[in-house]
């Protein structure tokens, strides 16, 4: 041991304190065990300071505005003005109060807090290191770790985000100006969520997208109607293009240079160029191999279905431990590997884990799509119930998109859900719940809808999948 | 003997209908659980129809040849009821063995039709029945679901695992809890017997001779539950730490509303098999239990009559009056003393003279210095009756249990008028010839729980009464005594006070503490035994 290097012991060792690690280290502690989290940089990881939270609000503030500014067929004119410096404020405000109230709920429930980035020693030892020069380091002996440490944007070469005017996601939720051009590599579910925001914050946005559409990984008549909005809010798309670099043009700003399979070769004006093209785990500096853990090529860890390693007292949740990488997801395998080094019963069965992108309109899916369900085997039920014949929806001014519900067309299970539309991200809880507790058509179908709803259209489109739809024509 | 209708099962891969083909037995045939009974020939594949029960064929509903949708009945069979029971779980268990073991040959594990069939073994169950089945250790796709197009619940998990249970467990196991085996039995619902009664080892084992599955009570100690199936289980009268399971939380078992349901049903069904043999009377519920019946675990009697009559104003009395208990010590040299001056003048008048008339005296005393201590408190009049009467009821243990006999207006008779009185009633209370109007009008009670040994106790007030003196029994204790009152027991010269043996009586005094405080009681005490360490003062009253 070395001088300054302070052993203590632990029952549970949590590393990283983001929604997969800091609802482990709560669940563990309320399980009674004795729990320590580490966290590095921020309570609440990517989510709570660089994901989820801080573009929601974004989403919702420039929503608002771009609402105000475009209901004039509802008789409303208005001309909202956006005081960036005041929204990004309100933003930081939200922020501080969620990560604030992580830390107040660790420490409410009794887990010990150490802030330092963790290293594994051996596979019962790890060294914390305290941030900053003297502030020295600790050994924490523990009978289990969970490894939750998330995720960062991926780097494309050409592409560092130690260029200024090189954003990742992370810069793009933390600009205190609007670019007036912004060119977005990517148009997954985080560049366009982004090219949504600033297109409303009236900038000139161009998304550069390899496939050829938004949204690859949804079926095309949701990317459909996400991409068709987004064109409305005057966001260019150029599809088959890949970036290749980008150059300083003569005005001061730069280029974006992009290149098709063909070779043929194109440039865009931008001023700043938010790179989007997925996440990778931060697992470089945890020495996972002291503790006898092999990452895949992907440096992901590989888990079981109780979140257990390799090594069998050591587990890992979330984004490090492969897709879905979603907060909900994070804490949903943070629950089962406290419950489970608790002894408890638990393990990730669902069989559903929704996801959402908050566009314009919101996507929002859980279970099998059709082809899917075919795929499994299924003889499948499929119903749709398109928003422009929901009073509710029309009443909203918001008639874009459907909903899709997918079922066992003999037994009637729902298999899954499909939401392109308003509130879709909040409309899917009703599907994911039918999925996860087996209910089938008749169940949902028999459920009363409050009126006039949104939520009606879910009941619409299952009813809609057994042939008996009131509202659309049953197909 | 029952008919078991039995349709064509979804024989997989979606299908919807299926042309009988070839039927393999005739009505009249006996076959066996899982032997094919008719060949099925799907657009996909022919398939093999085993059937699922032990019998004889009734009836064929479809000539060869037809097309039958799936779930229309195609067969029908006389079961045997207690054997369809038993069979269905031996179908199960050999499921369950055949999971995980090796080239096991067994040909039930290649029967075709698995019953819901769900691609990829996807099994249509709620997270609590997936969690449920792997406390359990059962793998929730091999579970048959009995909900809406086979919807595994937690009741169906529970009883695959108790199947599998049976396998493995003895007899005695296998008959435990299962809500498997008993087929609904035509009994009314509002025929469910008591916890009393189903506890009774004489029902059980009549049931079980009468071949139905029951339910034996778990008996734990502790259950735990939601706040909801607590409710259940008080509205089925199942007593949760009779239910069996095998969950446990925190080392504590766990009993879920399936459980309940299943072992409520299980026992109604046990008691309607053991209707014709088991008497219901009282008598035969407290009766020995069979010869026959190996080492009941206990034995029943009935909470009835003059048992329930105490348990009942025990009852309400505690959980009415906050009771407050004020101990202390009489020392009663002077009384022992004039009692036995008195005895042989008491036999002259024919007449057993014990410590209880003085005791009455004294209390008589202690009550009219604190008539507080003679009241009834009427909470709905908002008021306190102070009485002018001083009757006193005197606790009397008997055969059939305790009788509260009164001696009234004690103030106004003498004490061999009292000691007459005395034995007068406590004979007859023994002889239950006591009358329901000697037991009434008591302003106070006093138990001499003493007469059969002990010091101290907490009494029970005689409710509505305020108070409750009980004696403990007159035997010599150490007392501390000033020196100048004592000859001998010197233990140091220098002490002004020693230790000598004495006859003294304990007492215990419990009140209504709305109506009387600690000071009070204890000056009430404090009167009492003025008067019996001083029973000259007895002339007074």
């Amino acid at each position: 041991m070395v001088v300054g290097d302070i052993a203590t012991g632990t029952e549970v060792l949590v590393i990283g304190g983001g929604p997969g690690g800091y609802v482990a280290a709560i669940r563990a502690a309320q399980n009674g065990l004795d729990t320590t989290l580490v966290e590095k940089d921020a309570y609440g990881g990517a989510c709570l300071n660089r994901g989820c939270i801080p573009s929601k609000a974004l989403i919702t503030a420039t929503g608002l505005a771009h609402e105000a500014g475009t209901a004039e067929f509802m008789g409303i004119h208005a001309d909202p003005a956006i005081d960036f410096a005041k929204t990004v404020e309100w933003k930081d405000d939200v922020v501080d109060r969620l990560t604030g109230g992580v830390e107040k709920l660790c420490k409410a429930n009794g887990v010990n807090l150490i802030e330092g980035e963790a290293s594994f020693v051996d596979a019962h030892t790890a060294r914390v290191a305290h941030g900053g020069d003297g502030q020295g380091s600790e050994s924490i002996e523990f009978e289990h770790a969970i490894v939750a440490t998330g995720s960062r944007p991926v780097e494309i070469p050409g592409f560092s985000f130690a260029e200024e005017h090189v954003w990742s996601s992370t810069e793009a939720l933390a600009a205190d100006s609007v670019p007036d051009r912004l060119a977005i590599v990517g148009a997954g579910y985080i560049g366009m969520e982004l090219a949504t925001v600033y297109a409303k914050l009236d900038a000139e946005v161009t998304v550069v997208e390899m496939l050829d559409d938004v949204l690859p990984p949804y079926e095309d008549d949701v990317s459909r109607v996400v991409r068709k909005r987004a064109e409305e809010l005057g966001v260019e798309f150029r599809f088959g293009e890949g970036a290749s670099g980008w150059s300083e043009a003569n005005d001061g700003g730069y280029l974006l240079e992009t290149e098709t399979e063909d070779g043929e070769e194109s440039s865009y004006p931008a001023d700043r160029i938010l790179v989007a093209v997925g996440r990778s785990p931060v697992t470089d500096a945890l020495d996972l191999d002291n503790a006898g853990i092999e990452t895949d090529d992907g440096g992901f860890i590989e888990t079981d279905d109780r979140t257990r390693t390799a090594v069998e007292h050591i587990h890992a949740v979330g984004d490090v431990a492969g897709e879905p990488m979603l907060a909900h997801a994070a804490s949903t395998e943070g629950i089962v590997a406290a419950e489970v080094i608790a002894g408890e019963p638990a393990a990730l069965d669902q069989q559903a884990i929704p996801a959402a992108v908050f566009t314009d309109p919101e996507v929002a899916t859980a279970g099998l799509t059709e082809a899917e369900a075919e795929e499994a085997g299924f003889d499948v039920a499929v119903g749709q119930m398109p928003f422009n014949a929901s009073g509710r929806a029309l009443t909203t001014g918001h008639t874009d998109g459907f909903v899709r519900i997918v079922a066992d067309a003999e037994a009637g299970f729902v298999l899954g859900g499909q939401i392109v539309g308003p509130e879709a991200s909040e409309l899917i809880a009703e599907v994911t719940l039918a999925i996860e507790m087996g209910a089938t058509l008749e169940d949902v179908a028999g459920t009363v809808h409050t009126h006039p709803t949104l939520a009606e259209a879910v009941m619409e489109a299952v009813e809609n999948a057994q042939g008996q739809a009131i509202h659309t024509l049953n197909r | 003997m029952t008919i078991k209708e039995f349709t064509l099962p979804d024989v997989g891969e979606g299908v919807a209908e299926g042309e009988l083909v070839t039927w393999l037995v005739a009505p009249g045939d006996r076959v066996t659980e899982d032997q094919p009974v008719a060949e099925v020939e799907t657009d996909k594949a022919l398939v093999e129809v085993p059937s699922r029960y032990d019998g004889v064929v009734e009836e064929l509903f479809v000539e060869e040849g037809e097309v039958v949708p799936v779930g229309d009945v195609i067969i029908s069979f006389r079961v045997d009821e207690d054997g369809d029971g038993d069979e269905g779980r031996e179908e199960d268990e050999g499921r369950e063995g055949d999971d995980g073991e090796e080239g096991d040959p067994d040909p039930e594990a290649e029967s075709p039709p698995k019953e819901p069939d769900a691609p990829a073994g996807r099994a249509f169950a709620p997270p609590s029945a997936r969690r449920l089945a792997r406390e359990l250790g059962v793998d929730v796709a091999a579970v048959r679901g009995s909900g809406p197009g086979g919807r595994v619940t937690e009741a169906d998990v529970r009883e695959h695992a108790d199947a599998a249970d049976a396998d493995t467990g003895t007899e005695d196991e296998a008959g435990a809890g299962t809500a498997d085996g008993p087929k609904p039995v035509d009994i009314d619902a509002s025929d469910r017997r008591s916890a009393v009664s189903k506890r009774d080892g004489t029902t059980a084992g009549a049931a079980e001779g009468s071949g139905t599955p029951t339910s034996e009570p778990a008996g734990r100690e502790t259950t735990l539950a939601t706040p909801a199936t607590r409710k259940l289980a008080a509205e089925l009268g199942v007593d949760l730490d009779d239910v069996p399971t095998d969950a446990t939380r925190e080392g504590e078992a766990v009993v879920d509303a399936a459980a309940v349901r299943a072992y409520a049903e299980a026992d109604a069904d046990a008691e309607a098999g053991a209707e014709p043999t088991t008497a219901t009377s009282p008598a035969a519920a407290s009766s020995e239990p069979d010869a026959g019946e190996d080492r009941p675990t206990e034995e029943t009697v009935p909470y009835r009559g003059v048992r329930r009559t105490i348990g009942e104003r025990m009852e309400r009395s505690v959980y009415t009056a906050p009771h407050v208990t004020h101990h202390d010590t009489a020392e009663v040299d002077a009384l022992v003393t004039a009692r036995e001056e008195l005895k042989a003048k008491a036999e002259a008048a024919g007449v057993k003279l014990t410590y209880m008339p003085f005791v009455l005296k004294a209390v008589v005393a202690g009550l009219k210095a604190h008539p507080y201590l003679n009241s009834e408190l009427r909470e709905d009049e908002e008021e306190i009756a102070l009485k002018k009467e001083y009757n006193v009821g005197i606790a009397v243990a008997t055969d059939a249990g305790l009788m509260v006999p009164v001696i009234d207006d004690v103030d106004e008779k003498g004490l061999f008028e009292l000691a007459a009185e005395l034995t007068d009633l406590a004979s007859r209370a023994r002889e239950r010839e006591i009358t329901p109007a000697e037991m009434k009008g008591g302003t106070f009670t006093i138990t001499n729980f003493g007469a059969i040994g002990g010091e101290y106790a907490t009494p029970i007030i005689n409710y509505p009464e305020t108070a409750i003196l009980g004696l403990g029994a007159i035997e010599e204790r150490p007392v501390v005594r000033d020196r100048s009152d004592v000859d001998g027991g010197v233990l140091d010269e220098e002490d002004e006070t020693t230790v000598v043996p004495a006859p003294t009586l304990p007492l215990s005094l419990s009140i209504d503490h709305r109506v009387v405080d600690g000071a009070v009681a204890a000056a009430f005490a404090n009167t009492v035994m003025e008067h019996l360490e001083n029973p000259l003062l007895l002339l007074n009253e």
